[in-house]
This record gives structure tokens, C-alpha cells and sequence, in this order.
């Protein structure tokens, strides 16, 4: 075979390959388009209460209008704060757990019935706890971001912990290595990606304890557009304050699996 | 008798037992272990599965205490692993994300010694084991022969006088393995180390040892020690193997391992 029949080879399935991505990407923007196209023409027609369910174009004019007049931003910019707190803090308080109850193998087995039950437990369950302890405000909804996740993050973060191979840390030992150097040397290091990718998890999470925190007592936030928006029955402020949280926690998530791929390059 | 009481052996090991104990048994690794090596020997451990070897290479190194008996260095009993005992295991287990370089330094890191003049003789031992235009790469990109030399540069990095070396080959294909029997080989002579290797392999036991230790299981104990002729001893392991008395000596070490796996299928 001919060093160009490769090569033409080679571009066919570039090629090829190329289509095939073309036409995901073409049948996942029709499919949205077609949704949006529906429903303003459902509303249009009558076939939907408006009054529920709302259409595309009357919340794209609120949406702008709020825009516009500064209205909107506050709320955004409130609950991707509370969110980006909760979820790095329950991260990092579960990372710390875990470290904790890594380094004492008793206090790993005695506490380890109390995380099964704060694990199983709900925590927005816990949403009146909080307020009355925290006061009704940004504290209590963070807690509730952070708390939905610390959990979760200890058991899988110590878990990685003890599954990272016991002879990485015999290299550490057999080289003079203490307790705190396997820590720092053998296994932070190669839990890294497990911590990240709980991140990933923890972004998720952090949304739902967040948006129920601002349920039940904020002033502000999207959580509070969406509440107050059902109380004066404006379900068009409902609608857009739903589009919202699921563009900017999808750009959140994303965000976090860029990082993660960065930073666990070398690690593969 | 009298060379004990003259000169402490580099390590000795006195009627030394280990128990692994669990809560549903105690089971008996190694039994009344006497073993002498002096300064400078290679010494192998061969044996079947389960014969305690990787137990003796713990106790050595004092990864763990022996349940009774004596681990003596240089006269001295073994607390707790030491700078003077260097460990190599079965796979390299390099850290993906440490460059070469700093896996290298990983030893002089942990002791805390980590100076201009210990970097550069671990770079000058990564230039000996040809790795020197490598130390800014990264483990994943280098082949398993390459990284098992980078692990050797490790542990030499930091200067142990004794080598433990647990089936460092075993997990190496064929070629790779004799290329770096022989660069392990003259690297340690060179350095005079004393070595303990532990293997499955008895032609590589033969051509590498000063003596080999045949053990048995059940529980761990030393069945019969061969001694390797001066002249097999001398030769580069690869060489070893087509001198005119290395075949008597591996039917001879074949047939001792045949005692001791005869003996366990008994049971």
C-alpha cells in the first residue's frame, strides 16, 4: 500500500468521524429548539394554561427585563455563592474527616455507625435545626449546602484512602517514612482524583441544600425567586428562575470536570 | 561458632519465629530461623509459595518484629526500619505523579537529607543505570524495565549498605529481566552491597547468589543451603549460566526444591 493511500485512508475516517459529530450536535439543538418551538406554540394555541406552565417568550422578556433593570444578577450571584461555599467547604470538612479517622483506625470504627446514620439521615431534614441555631439567613442555607455533602465526601474520600495500594506505602516505610509522610506522600497524592471527582458530586449536591436553604428563609437567591414567584402566583419568574439554576449549575459542573481533567493529567 | 564471636555478621538472624496473628488464627510464617551473611555476599532466599521469604525480607528491614528470636545488623538488633536497609519490590511502584527525578529524590525527602551533593549522586546513579536523559519524564512514559532501574536508583539514592531485593525480576519480561540481572548485578558488587534476594527462579538464584537458602513451608524454615562455586560466582549473571558446572548445580538445587514441594504435598 501507497504512503498516500494511507494517508487517504486516514482522512476518510477523520472524515467520517467528523459527520458523525455533526450530526449528534444537529439532532441535540433540534431537539431543544423543537421543545421550545412546542411549547410557545401549545401557549399560543391555548392547548397549555398559560397561567402554569408559562411560554418561551414571555420568560425570555422577563428574563431580559430583570436583566436589564439589575434585578437578576443579585439573585444569581447569591446563589452561586452560597452554592461554590457550600460545596468546597463540605469537600474540604469531609476531606479533613477523612484524614482524621484514617490516622486512628479506633476512632474510625467507633464512629463508623454514626456515619452510616448521618449518611442515611436527609439532611434538609435538618433545614429547621439549622436556622434556629445559625439565625434565619446566608449561614443556615451555606450549612445546608455543606452539610448535604460532608457526609457522603468522608466515607468515599476514606474509603479511597484505604484502598490505595499498601505497597506504595511499604516503599514510603522501607525508605524511613513516618505516619504523616505516608500521609503526605502516598496517600493525599493518589486520592487526589478520587477528591475531585467528589467535587464533581458535591457541585450537584450542593445545589439541592442551597436552593431548599433558600426555600425556607432568604431574602434573596433563585430559591427565593422561585418560592416568592409561586406565593404571588407568577409562574413565568418560576419558569425562568428553574432555566437559570439548570444553566449555571451545568457551567458549575462543568467547570469542576475541566479542573479535574487538568489537574489529574499526570495521574494517568 | 568462633567467626560469631570474632566479628559481628551484617545481619544475623537467631532461632527467629513469626506468628501472624488474626482473630480467627495464629499462623506460623517462619520457624526457628539461623541465618549469617557477611559484609559484601549475595545471599538468596528460594522456595515455594508461602515459605515465609517476603517475612524474613520484613523482619530485615524491620517492617515488623520477630515474635522471638534475634534480627541483629552489624551486631546490633533491628529497631524499626533503618537508612542502612534498602527495600526493592516485586513492581517498581513508582509514584505517576512524581517525575523521574523526583522519585529519585523520594528517599533523600523522607530522611531529610536532601542536599545538592545527595541529588547529584542520585543523578549520577541515574546516568550510571542510563536514565539520565529520562529524569524529567514521567513514570507512565517509560517502559517496565526502565522504571524497575529507576526504583534500584531509589533506593541506592540513599546510600543503605544492605539490599533487600523481593522478586524485583518477576514481573519483567524474559529479555528485560537477564539485561537487568547484570546491571543490577555489577551496579551492586560495584557498590559493594550486601544483598538478600528472594526468588522463584532458581537458574536466576544460581547465577546471581554467593549462597542460596532453600526453604520450606509449613511452617517457613531453611530445608538446605548450596553454596555457588567461586567461578559461577565471579561471572555476570548472563554468563553464569553457560559455565561447564552450572547445570550440575541447578539438578542440584532442582532436586532439593523437590524435597521440599514433595514434602508439603505430603501433608
Amino acid at each position: 500500500m501507497q504512503p498516500k493511500e494511507i494517508e487517504a485512508i486516514h482522512r476518510d475516517h477523520i472524515k467520517q468521524k467528523a459527520k458523525e459529530r455533526n450530526l449528534i450536535l444537529l439532532t441535540q439543538l433540534s431537539i431543544f429548539v423543537v421543545f421550545v418551538g412546542v411549547w410557545e406554540w401549545l401557549a399560543r394555541i391555548n392547548a397549555i394554561n398559560v397561567l402554569i406552565f408559562s411560554y418561551p417568550s414571555k420568560m425570555w422578556e422577563l428574563f431580559w427585563a430583570q436583566l436589564l433593570d439589575g434585578r437578576l444578577l443579585p439573585h444569581i450571584g447569591m446563589t452561586v455563592w452560597e452554592t461554590v461555599v457550600g460545596f468546597l467547604l463540605g469537600t474540604l470538612l469531609g476531606t479533613l474527616l477523612a484524614t482524621l479517622i484514617w490516622w486512628s483506625p479506633f476512632l474510625s470504627r467507633v464512629l463508623d455507625p454514626y456515619l452510616v446514620v448521618l449518611n442515611s439521615m436527609p439532611k434538609v431534614a435538618l433545614g429547621p435545626v439549622f436556622i434556629v441555631f445559625l439565625g434565619p439567613g446566608l449561614l443556615s442555607i451555606i450549612a445546608m449546602g455543606c452539610a448535604i455533602s460532608v457526609i457522603i465526601t468522608t466515607i468515599v474520600i476514606y474509603t479511597s484512602f484505604k484502598e490505595v495500594n499498601q505497597n506504595y506505602v511499604k516503599v514510603v516505610q522501607t525508605l524511613g517514612g513516618n505516619k504523616r509522610q505516608i500521609f503526605r506522600m502516598v496517600i493525599l497524592p493518589s486520592t487526589i482524583p478520587a477528591i475531585l471527582s467528589t467535587l464533581k458530586v458535591n457541585v450537584g449536591l450542593s445545589w439541592v441544600g442551597v436552593i431548599v436553604g433558600e426555600f425556607l428563609v432568604s431574602k434573596m437567591g433563585l430559591g427565593y425567586l422561585i418560592i416568592y414567584g409561586f406565593q404571588v402566583f407568577n409562574f413565568t419568574l418560576v419558569m425562568v428562575a428553574l432555566a437559570i439554576i439548570a444553566v449555571v449549575a451545568t457551567l458549575m459542573y462543568q467547570g469542576v470536570a475541566l479542573l479535574e481533567r487538568r489537574l489529574t493529567s499526570q495521574f494517568k | 561458632m568462633n567467626q560469631l564471636l570474632s566479628t559481628p555478621a551484617k545481619i544475623e538472624l537467631r532461632h527467629v519465629t513469626h506468628l501472624y496473628v488474626s482473630t480467627s488464627r495464629a499462623f506460623m510464617a517462619v520457624r526457628d530461623i539461623n541465618l549469617r551473611v557477611e559484609e559484601g555476599e549475595f545471599i538468596c532466599l528460594v522456595g515455594p509459595s508461602g515459605c515465609g521469604k517476603t517475612t524474613l525480607l520484613s523482619l530485615i528491614a524491620g517492617l515488623e518484629k520477630p515474635t522471638a528470636g534475634k534480627v541483629l545488623i552489624e551486631g546490633a538488633s533491628v529497631q524499626g526500619t533503618s537508612r542502612q536497609v534498602g527495600y526493592m519490590l516485586q513492581q517498581d511502584y513508582l509514584f505517576n505523579w512524581r517525575t523521574i527525578e523526583e522519585n529519585v529524590f523520594l528517599g533523600l525527602d523522607i530522611q531529610g537529607i536532601r542536599n545538592k551533593e545527595t541529588e547529584d549522586y542520585a543523578l549520577h546513579l541515574l546516568a550510571e543505570m542510563e536514565l539520565a536523559d529520562v529524569r524529567h519524564s514521567y513514570p507512565a512514559q517509560l517502559s517496565g524495565g526502565m522504571r524497575q532501574r529507576v526504583a534500584l536508583v531509589r533506593t541506592l539514592a540513599c546510600q543503605p549498605d544492605i539490599l533487600l531485593l523481593d522478586e524485583p525480576f518477576s514481573a519483567l519480561d524474559y529479555q528485560t529481566k537477564l539485561k537487568l540481572e547484570d546491571l543490577i548485578f555489577s551496579a551492586l558488587r560495584r557498590h559493594k552491597k550486601t544483598a538478600i534476594l528472594v526468588t522463584h527462579d532458581l537458574s536466576e538464584s544460581i547465577a546471581m547468589g554467593d549462597r542460596i537458602y532453600i526453604l520450606a513451608r509449613n511452617p517457613g524454615r531453611i530445608n538446605s543451603e548450596v553454596a555457588v562455586p567461586a567461578e559461577i560466582r565471579s561471572a555476570l549473571p548472563f554468563d553464569a549460566r553457560n559455565l561447564p558446572g552450572f547445570q550440575d548445580l541447578f539438578h542440584q538445587v532442582w532436586k532439593e526444591m523437590e524435597v521440599v514441594s514433595d514434602a508439603t504435598k505430603g501433608n
